[in-house]
């Protein structure tokens, strides 16, 4: 499906080409998954800086891994754990990660109902409503890494629960249940920020 | 009627697209009539299009440096040669300085003037059983001051 997403050249025929010494070949593929591999980035990391870099790294070690490739199976599945993997190392590294507590307050159960329902659907929505933007950013920022990861594949990148699961190495169970709690989470830092 | 409790549970199930057309219409009834549960539902259906947008807005925030990804990732896979190379080329040769080393610790150390072997029986005594038969067995024995120690021995021709 991903593929052919750009009616091109398939990813596997792109792979030999790379392994057979064909250079271009794995710049296609990076043209081909770049803009989504850093939505997810981004997502995780929460830093356009830092995304970049994170895209940069997990290319470099998906070229040099390439060999390990098994055909047959899905390039952007493999690619993704690599770039989750690598993307959850940065954030460990970066000062971030601790700065970010977790506001309890968002969880109040007895907040009242907020004037309005409606949440921006579009980026010019959402520029007239930064600080929305930023309030969902911080609260994707205080979740824990994995459960940050799950939200991100599931909601920005649109992944099936079952490729979650491959690409983070855990059961579908366990992504249903961190992204049920991440869900939560979310919810309720999008509430608060509605009811000021 | 739904009641607040149970509809929390059937709006996460609704994001993820597990609901029963009978519990969605269940559902539907009880958030007409309840603004907390409406506010929830909003706020769980609103958070995947706020992450789409805020995503997109850093993307184009950042489509300069996205373009150029290649020639990144192209420099980056250089570098990363050149860095394998050289350790390479240091793993190949690093046995040379390493093997000298131990060469010339060889020819300091090794001692060196020796005239006596470090141990130095008093006396010998060689008993060899009948050698005509199947069983042969020759020892180097010390006698010493009080028990005798084996320093060497073959026994059916096996040291």
């Amino acid at each position: 499906m991903i593929e052919r997403e750009k009616g091109g050249v398939p990813d596997d025929a792109l792979i030999r080409s790379t392994l057979a010494g064909d250079e271009a070949a794995f710049g296609e593929l990076v043209e081909r998954y770049k803009g989504r591999a850093f939505a997810v980035a981004v997502g995780i990391v929460g830093d356009g800086d830092d995304a970049l870099d994170v895209v940069q790294d997990a290319f470099i070690k998906a070229y040099y891994k390439l060999k390990g490739f098994r055909f047959g199976s899905s390039f952007y599945t493999w690619f993704y754990r690599l770039l989750v993997n690598q993307a959850i190392d940065r954030w460990r590294k970066s000062a971030r990660s601790a700065e970010v507590p977790f506001d309890e307050s968002w969880l109040s159960e007895d907040a009242s109902p907020p004037d309005s329902f409606a949440y921006p659907r579009t980026p010019e929505d959402l520029l007239r409503d930064r600080e929305l933007g930023d309030a969902l950013q911080r609260a994707v920022d205080a979740l824990p890494e994995y459960h940050r990861a799950v939200i991100v594949l599931r909601e920005v990148d649109g992944m099936a629960y079952d490729e979650i699961a491959k690409v983070l190495g855990c059961s579908v169970g366990t992504v249903m249940s961190r992204l049920h709690y991440a869900r939560g989470k979310l919810k309720e830092s999008l509430k608060s920020q509605r009811e000021g | 009627m739904m009641d607040c409790r149970t509809a929390q549970g059937k709006i996460l199930a609704k994001a993820d697209v597990l609901l029963s057309r009978q519990d969605e219409a269940g559902l539907a009834d009880h958030l007409a009539g309840c603004p907390a549960c409406a506010a929830d539902d909003a706020a769980i259906v609103g958070t995947g299009p706020v992450l789409r947008a805020l995503t997109a807005i850093r993307s184009m925030e950042k489509a300069p440096a996205l373009d150029a990804m290649w020639t990144r990732v192209r420099a980056g896979i250089e570098e990363s040669r050149e860095s394998r190379w050289r350790f390479s080329w240091l793993a190949r040769w690093a046995w040379i300085p390493a093997a000298v080393a131990l060469a010339v610790s060889a020819l300091l150390f090794y001692p060196s003037g020796t005239d006596q072997s470090p141990y130095r029986p008093s006396s010998f005594d060689v008993a060899v059983e009948n050698v005509e038969s199947d069983v042969a067995t020759v020892a180097l024995v010390d006698k010493g001051e009080d028990l005798p120690t084996v320093i060497w021995i073959i026994e059916d021709a096996k040291t």
